[in-house]
């Protein structure tokens, strides 16, 4: 099969179309904005004052979550150890959910929106064929979803950052952290797009569909504080075996969704 | 070749069959009125022929290409507009339709060049930086049809073009309609349920009701086929009856004839009767007249069907 990986005058014009619509409606840019703000400095920030200032003597169950850490971090002090545990535990939660989300919101408006707006069958009157439509549309949300993530992680970094500083503490950034970054964040990127154009037959508008997006979230949420229950920790490995899950998911997903996206199914009310 | 062709194209929905074997060429150049009422297949017809549909039997094609198998090519040669197919309403007018124009494969200048031209043709250009949302439904309308112009498309297809006009704008509409096919040679397919815009517009007529199509063909072929007739009508004084087969309709009296050939030799026949004669005119066929006596004939071919059915 013969891929066309070069983009067509009308794809970039489709592009910019839908990335101008995200920017232009308030609600879809205040999240896209909110999202890295708060998922990757409010809450690390919130994190570190606590570590710096709480009254350690005060503070109960510390031994407990010693216990979940691995070795190189046994020999950290208790506000060190906090600030670890957010940054190995807790953030690679927060990181992973901004690609999902930002992926999940952006597609939602991109596929769903077009279909309640009832400008998808203009669209498909283009001289554009309806895979260069898919194409377009998934790139341009993938595009803008990576971004997001990008930005929060150089937030995030730096938020991070100035808590090793502060704390005197190793550098955050682990082998855990270029999984994550290299592999399951766009992993899940592409996963929130094509999740959302199969659920778009369904949803009659985007902020259903943007609902039903939810859901997705709920896996990463559980695996991440599942690891407080102690029966596992997400390590390198585990997140690199977690990625090729998803990497999988998505090639399965994503021939069945362009299979789906078709003018008759597309149009069908 | 033929601009628009259908044989035996037939959509079902389910148990609902919208379109019943259609067989139809429409030639380059022609303005194709697909008339019916709401509901008879005429959206039907226009999404097959756009490959928005697949059909469930038959084929049809344009400009040669085939719309199930390369939808892409016929979009390139044709513009569509319909009542569903919207615009951006977050976008300008122009901004609407330089982007039409460049997923038409335009440059950005050559989509704003046309786009400029199409909103000064269509009365918009004052219009042009002003949200498509904020567009009355006369405004949207024309700008719906500058979006299916934007390519200069070759075969263009228009559902219901003129409804929700008011009468000054659809006739502006009607004048484009007749510019493109004269003056540009723009095939026109042009669904209705307008008849007397219909009328003056076009120059073939497909015939359509519940999904059938009960006749197709230039004017003239309709009218006899329907078995109308053209009428020479005289207004006289009241109380007198003129001699030579003459019947009285509303006013006139009126008598059947082949061509308005006959019209002066009837008019001096009067006249040698020494009548007074106030208005005499030629009562050409309407093809609202026309397209009820094809409705009327097959209503009594269903009842008189399904009455020796019960039998």
């Amino acid at each position: 099969m013969k891929i066309n990986m070069q983009m067509t005058t009308g794809q970039k014009a489709l592009m910019r179309k839908d990335f101008a619509e995200v920017w232009k409606t308030p609600m879809l840019r205040n999240t896209l904005l909110a999202l890295p703000a708060i998922l990757m400095v409010v809450m690390p920030v919130m994190f570190l004052l606590v570590a710096y200032f709480a009254p350690m003597e005060q503070m109960n169950g510390m031994d407990e979550i010693l216990a979940l850490l691995p070795e190189k971090a046994q020999n950290l002090n208790e506000r060190q150890m906090m600030f670890y545990t957010m940054t190995t535990m807790m953030a690679p939660m927060f990181f992973l959910m901004i690609p999902l989300m930002s992926s999940t919101v952006t597609a939602s408006s991109s596929f769903v929106g077009e279909k309640e707006r009832g400008t998808i069958e203009t669209l498909l009157l283009t001289p554009m064929t309806v895979r260069q439509i898919f194409r377009a549309k998934v790139e341009m949300c993938v595009r803008l979803s990576l971004l997001v993530t990008g930005i929060s992680l150089v937030l995030f970094a730096i938020t991070a950052l100035v808590g090793n500083v502060i704390l005197e503490m190793p550098f955050w950034f682990d082998w855990s952290w270029v999984v994550l970054v290299v592999l399951l964040a766009p992993a899940l990127t592409v996963f929130g797009v094509v999740f959302m154009v199969l659920v778009s037959g369904r949803s009659k508008s985007y902020m259903e569909a943007m609902q039903t997006s939810g859901y997705v979230v709920l896996p990463i949420i559980l695996l991440f504080i599942g690891q407080f229950t102690g029966l596992f920790v997400l390590g390198a490995v585990v997140l690199l075996v977690v990625a090729a899950v998803v990497i999988l998911l998505d090639a399965f997903l994503f021939r069945m969704a362009s299979g789906l996206f078709t003018a008759e199914k597309l149009l069908k009310k | 070749m033929a601009a628009i062709e259908a044989k035996g194209l037939t959509k079902s929905y389910d148990k609902t069959l919208a379109l019943k074997s259609l067989t139809l060429e429409v030639p380059e150049g022609g303005v194709c009125g697909f008339l019916g009422p709401n509901g008879a297949g005429k959206t039907t017809a226009v999404k097959l022929f756009n490959g928005l549909l697949t059909p469930t039997g038959g084929e049809c094609s344009v400009m040669g290409f085939h719309p199930e198998k390369e939808p892409e090519k016929v979009h390139a040669v044709s513009g569509v507009m319909t009542e569903t197919a919207r615009m951006y309403g977050q976008l300008t007018g122009l901004e609407n339709l330089c982007f039409f124009g460049e997923t038409a494969g335009m440059s950005r200048g050559d989509a704003r060049q046309r786009a400029g031209e199409l909103l000064r043709w269509l009365d918009l250009w004052e219009a042009r930086d002003r949200k498509a949302s904020a567009y009355s439904t006369g405004m949207m309308q024309r700008l719906s049809l500058a979006r299916a112009l934007v390519h200069r498309p070759r075969v263009l297809f228009l559902d219901e073009p003129t409804s929700g006009l008011d009468p000054e704008s659809a006739q502006m509409v009607n004048n484009l309609i007749t510019d493109l096919a004269k003056q540009e040679g723009t095939t026109v397919f042009l669904c209705t349920h307008q008849l007397r815009y219909a009328q003056d517009i076009c120059t073939l007529y497909g015939l359509i009701d519940k999904g059938t199509l009960l006749a197709c063909g230039g004017f003239e072929e309709l009218w006899k086929q329907a078995g109308c007739r053209i009428w020479a009508g005289f207004r006289l004084k009241d109380g007198v009856h003129p001699e030579g087969g003459f019947e009285q309709k509303d006013g006139w009296w009126r008598l059947a004839v082949n061509s308005e050939e006959e019209m002066p030799e009837i008019l001096r026949a009067l006249v040698q009767q020494n009548l007074d004669i106030y208005e005499a005119r030629l009562f050409h066929p309407e093809l609202e007249e026309v397209y009820f006596r094809f409705l009327q004939t097959v209503e009594t071919a269903g009842e008189e069907g399904g009455g020796k059915g019960e039998n």
